[in-house]
């Protein structure tokens, strides 16, 4: 009896609860103000950003902005600097990505015994991922500088000769790996510790047992479980790394001969300096396509592990 | 519950509503003229504009009432000129504003700026690179309050001491030829084993183009048509390739360097540097042991004509404004002997009138009359053109991407390759 009592409640308040519109709204209130921002400051900016795209919206006269259809398009794919920025981000995000995930795992390893001064380690390797980008770029300005950095007097000490660095087409994007790599690895290397630690003892134990050294259950008990973790770190890295503009714009302003003039720098310039916002926003649409075709291919190779 | 959620949503809206709000704008009808400044008011500039403000409101009093706004810029001139962009498009720009001398082309293209027909007294007073940089397509857009120009600043004891003879140092009357530069920078490299001259060159800005460009003029090149749409046969012109080849020379031969130690000459280590009248201020407040003098910019050898750096920041007068006379007068007061001469002693910088020059030629420094003389004579204004902010980028990598082209036919290949973007740039919003 007492059942079919709770039965027929539980109907009567299921039949409400998909009657009713009240009830169903409910849950958009929540979501309201988060909407209102998202669309105020992602899919306003993104939808207007695609219909600038195929205007000569002149930041200037704004008013007498007109419709060109496809101008803006067929000039990017011909604009040498645009075609320069593309093959300078691919450097840098292939650099990135072996450079920054390698040296942030090993940091992880590194600090993952338990030994004296590891909390010091720890807090020195994170330091500069807290540090402002800005401040870090002017700090390797002084000690990349050819003439008179630290940089070129150590490898003078060791009999190397001094380098050119940043005032090099052919070395200032890997001057500027160099540097992003040694300000971006602490916040990896807290992920890869955190994946570390989850891996249990007894894993390592029974490869042991199984006559493995310290090499071999590296490579075959530390690196496949930890394959998650690097997914993650390896899909977060990329996308931030394709967003390169800081490092550039303070160390290079793009140069020596566009030779680390990037992508997202480029659109800026030609937006805000060159006033050109319909060109501007035409190579936001494609570089925006780009980095969604990358992640689609990423996404497709990874698959297990998301 | 559902009230709680409702009020909470709304409560987040109107904050992001009102955190997007514009600030009000002061637009107090006709006896009130909003004026806009890129400096901050703590500035020895910006003091001087206020009080320039002050002495206007005196004499205006009971007609205009001038309110005065400090826009301090960040590096480069964003800040400022960010503000300005915005109140482009929302239609809130003030009555009068400043504006940096390469921006009068595009300012006054696309009708932000009025012209100032008849509104400036005394327009003849006004230095011809003064005029010629708030002009545009024959019309008279923007006035600049002061002037600016570059030296070569040479430490006198070092020079000596390599067995220079001051006396026959280049005055402005007789300027020397880039070969005869180039023989006291040898001379100097050989004696110091650093480079002679300090030219600004890790300086990858507006530096580049303000410095460099004087060199390709004096040698009667030119960056651009006088029409302002050709640049290929124009910038690598035979005279460019010519100017280009004093630099190269130079960085060749490392009697320059594009990663100079900081503040060699400053401390003493480099005998020689380019620069502009900033650096005098710096070398008698922090680098007083550093016994100083500035001869003028070295010239071609085929034309020995002298030309030399300017560019200022000017005032103009708002297409948004209700009160063109007001505004008029207040423009024409900012830029009056008096105020000129105010500013000119507070920021130490150049005048742009040559009353304001005779008033203060006995105040100033031996070193700053040398470049007030200089850009009497010689001064030249940067192109104005509304495609300058790419025109200049263009510039100033031709002159950062020299070190890189060791002889003539890769220097030919380097002005051709900008000479095209310059002129893609050019084309671009046809």
């Amino acid at each position: 009896m007492d059942l079919t009592k709770k039965q027929t409640r539980l109907k009567r308040w299921e039949g409400w609860k998909s009657s009713s519109l009240a009830f169903q709204a409910q849950p958009f209130y929540f979501l309201l103000p988060a909407i209102i921002l998202l669309g105020l400051f992602l899919f306003l900016p993104a939808l207007l950003t695609i219909y600038y795209a195929f205007t000569d919206y002149y930041l200037l006269t704004p008013d007498q902005r007109q419709f060109v259809g496809l101008r803006n398009f067929t000039q990017i794919f011909g604009d040498p600097v645009f075609l320069r920025s593309l093959q300078n981000i691919t450097i840098f995000v292939v650099g990135i990505i072996i450079f920054q995930v390698g040296m942030s795992l090993g940091l992880a390893l590194l600090i993952n015994k338990q030994r004296r001064g590891n909390i010091f380690l720890k807090v020195a390797f994170f330091s500069p991922v807290v540090m402002s980008l800005v401040v870090i770029s002017v700090l390797w300005l002084y000690l990349l500088n050819p003439t008179d950095g630290l940089v070129n007097s150590m490898l003078q000490a060791v009999g190397i000769n001094a380098q050119p660095f940043l005032t090099s087409p052919n070395q200032a994007i890997y001057a500027i790996i160099l540097v992003s790599v040694w300000q971006g690895a602490g916040y990896q290397m807290l992920i890869f510790l955190a994946g570390l630690q989850n891996i249990p003892g007894d894993v390592y134990e029974a490869a042991r047992i199984d006559g493995a050294g310290k090499w071999k259950s590296f490579l075959h008990v530390t690196i496949p479980l930890l394959r998650p973790t690097t997914t993650l770190i390896v899909f977060t890295t990329l996308i931030a790394a394709f967003k390169l503009i800081i490092q550039p714009m303070i160390m290079t302003q793009g140069g020596p001969l566009n030779s680390t003039m990037t992508p997202i720098y480029y659109i800026y310039q030609t937006g805000f300096t060159d006033r050109l916002v319909g060109y501007s926003s035409a190579m936001t649409v494609v570089f925006g396509l780009l980095i969604v075709i990358v992640t689609f291919v990423q996404r497709r190779f990874a698959k297990e592990d998301l | 519950m559902k009230l709680r959620v409702l009020v909470a949503g709304m409560v987040s809206t109107a904050l992001l509503l009102s955190a997007c709000g514009n600030e009000a704008e002061s637009d107090g009808g006709d006896n009130e003229i909003s004026l806009w400044v890129q400096t901050s008011s703590e500035s020895p500039e910006g003091q001087a504009m206020q009080g320039s403000v002050e002495k206007f409101n005196e004499q205006f009093k009971g007609t205009y009432t001038a309110n005065i706004e400090f826009i301090p810029r960040g590096g480069g001139g964003g800040g400022y000129e960010d503000k300005v962009n915005a109140a482009v498009s929302t239609g809130t720009l003030p009555d009068v504003l400043t504006l940096d001398g390469p921006n009068t082309a595009a300012y006054a293209e696309s009708e932000i700026i009025a012209p100032l027909d008849g509104v400036i007294s005394n327009t003849e007073d006004l230095l011809p690179s003064i005029v010629e940089q708030g002009t545009y397509e024959d019309e008279m857009y923007a006035v600049g309050y002061s002037e600016s120009s570059v030296g070569i600043y040479y430490n006198k004891e070092m020079l000596e001491q390599a067995g220079v003879d001051l006396e026959t140092l280049p005055t402005v009357d007789e300027p020397w030829t880039w070969d005869e530069f180039t023989q006291l920078s040898e001379k100097l490299t050989d004696y110091y084993e650093v480079p002679a001259i300090d030219m600004g060159l890790n300086d990858n800005s507006e530096w580049l183009m303000y410095a460099f460009s004087p060199f390709l003029w004096s040698q009667g090149g030119e960056i651009t048509s006088e029409d302002g749409r050709q640049a290929e046969t124009v910038f690598n012109s035979e005279a460019n390739m010519k100017a280009m080849s004093f630099l190269q020379h130079m960085l060749n031969n490392d009697y320059t360097t594009i990663s100079p130690a900081e503040n060699g000459f400053e401390t003493g280590q480099y005998p020689m540097k380019m620069s502009g009248s900033w650096t005098m201020e710096q070398l008698d407040t922090n680098y007083q042991d550093i016994d100083y003098d500035i001869m003028p910019y070295p010239v071609s050898p085929d034309t020995g004509e002298l030309v030399t750096p300017t560019g200022s920041w000017q005032y103009a007068m708002s297409t948004a404004t209700e009160n063109e006379e007001g505004a008029g007068e207040l423009i024409d007061f900012l830029t009056s002997t008096e105020a000129v001469v105010d500013i000119s002693l507070a920021n130490s910088v150049l005048p742009s009138r040559y009353s304001a020059i005779e008033e203060i030629e006995d105040d100033v420094s031996p070193q700053m009359n040398t470049l007030i003389e200089q850009n009497e004579a010689s001064g030249k204004a940067r192109p104005v053109l509304p495609e300058y902010p790419q025109i200049t980028r263009s510039f100033q990598q031709t002159i950062s991407g020299l070190p890189y082209y060791e002889d003539q036919a890769g220097l030919q290949e380097l002005l051709d390759e900008k000479a095209k973007e310059m002129q893609t740039s050019l084309e671009r919003r046809e």
